[in-house]
């Protein structure tokens, strides 16, 4: 598997409380990311894939690898559909 | 009173003079009722060759040529030439009205029509005075807290809302303006107080305030209204910079959304539980 590379310079981001606010550079849209897209997101850190963050989540949450794997796929696509995510 | 270092730079700032100015900021001609903003000088065009010319550390200078509507010359003044001066010089005018409780500043934002002023002026029957009407111009410059500058327009008013607050008018504003000046009930602050919430008027079917946090936050800060545009434009801030100063607002200015019946016969239900929450909201903050 590729790891996961935020791409730095077509968003900005911030934190409030346990939301993560993310904005697109190209066209101003914000994104919020909580609950599990939060935990997915400060987990890319260039190194990891979808697998090993599956891993790293099934430790942090009560949930099937199954239903994690679920959310993983839909967030990773829409990260890496608005260019904010890529795979290397 | 020991007013701010904002407050007395805005005073000079705004004095007024007579003669001819600049026709244009730049090669193009301005068309009326429009405005050019470039760095440190600021342009408008009222109807006809009214012009009114700003640039910093001169102040103001009006030139009223043929066509100028005298009687709306205050209102050009006190509304865009007011909120340019503001940006230009690091202030951040918002298109809020605001009353006072406890030594805090309560603000209602809703675009043009949506309540505003009435609130405002109803709340003074509950013992709040006026903070401001129409424009909130926020200082900055300190990173810990955002500071408020007390109005510098008379509450204005449309003859329902005043019928509906029961606030006596004065004068009407202008031949062009469907509002009465009126007296707030319980006077005017004109001191520089701390912003405590921005609260936003919506239309709902009971009274019920909604605390607003995170990315919702940042969208209903980012504000369309035409003082909004002068300060980006002054201010001449990148994606990233608008980011940050809306994270700080959204950081450091309590939001709530107030949704209320629209219905006639409801409005003092509306007034009342607004003048429960600020004052509640008050208590808590001293507490």
């Amino acid at each position: 598997m590729t790891a996961l590379r935020k791409q730095r310079d077509r968003f900005t981001e911030t934190s409030d409380s346990d939301e993560i606010i993310l904005m697109r550079m190209d066209t101003g849209e914000f994104l919020s990311l909580s609950g599990t897209a939060a935990a997915i997101w400060k987990l890319i850190d260039g190194e990891r894939d979808r697998d090993s963050l599956i891993e790293a989540l099934e430790a942090e949450f009560a949930e099937s690898a199954a239903g994690i794997a679920k959310d993983v796929d839909r967030l990773l696509g829409q990260l890496i559909g608005s260019g904010l995510l890529a795979s290397e | 009173m020991t007013r701010t270092a904002a407050e007395l730079m805005l005073e000079r700032e705004t004095r007024v003079a007579y003669g001819t100015v600049l026709h244009s900021l730049s090669e193009e001609p301005l068309p009326e009722s429009s405005w050019q903003l470039c760095e440190d000088q600021f342009l408008l065009r009222g109807e006809g060759d009214h012009y009114f010319h700003y640039e910093r550390g001169h102040g103001v200078r009006i030139e009223r040529g043929a066509g100028a509507a005298v009687t709306e010359e205050s209102l050009w003044l006190n509304g865009s030439v007011y909120a340019a001066i503001a940006s230009i010089n690091g202030l951040f005018p918002i298109h809020a009205s605001a009353v006072a409780c406890d030594g805090k500043v309560f603000a209602f934002t809703a675009p043009a029509g949506g309540g505003k002023s009435t609130i405002v002026a109803a709340l003074g029957a509950h013992g709040l005075p006026m903070f401001c009407d129409d424009t909130l111009v926020l200082d900055l410059s300190d990173p810990d807290r955002i500071m408020c500058l007390p109005g510098h327009k008379r509450l204005k008013l449309t003859p329902s809302a005043l019928a509906l607050t029961g606030v006596e008018p004065c004068e009407k504003v202008s031949a062009t303006v469907d509002k009465l000046y009126a007296v707030p009930r319980s006077g005017e602050i004109g001191e520089a107080l701390p912003l405590r919430e921005l609260i936003f008027l919506e239309e709902g079917k009971e009274p019920e305030m909604l605390a607003v946090s995170g990315a919702d936050r940042l969208m209903l800060l980012q504000d369309d209204h035409y003082t909004a545009r002068l300060f980006l434009t002054a201010r001449q801030f990148s994606r990233v910079d608008q980011f940050t100063h809306l994270v700080r607002l959204a950081r450091q200015i309590g939001v709530t959304i107030f949704r209320r019946p629209l219905d006639r016969s409801r409005f003092i239900d509306g007034v009342e539980f607004t003048a429960r929450h600020v004052t509640g909201s008050a208590e808590r903050a001293r507490t």
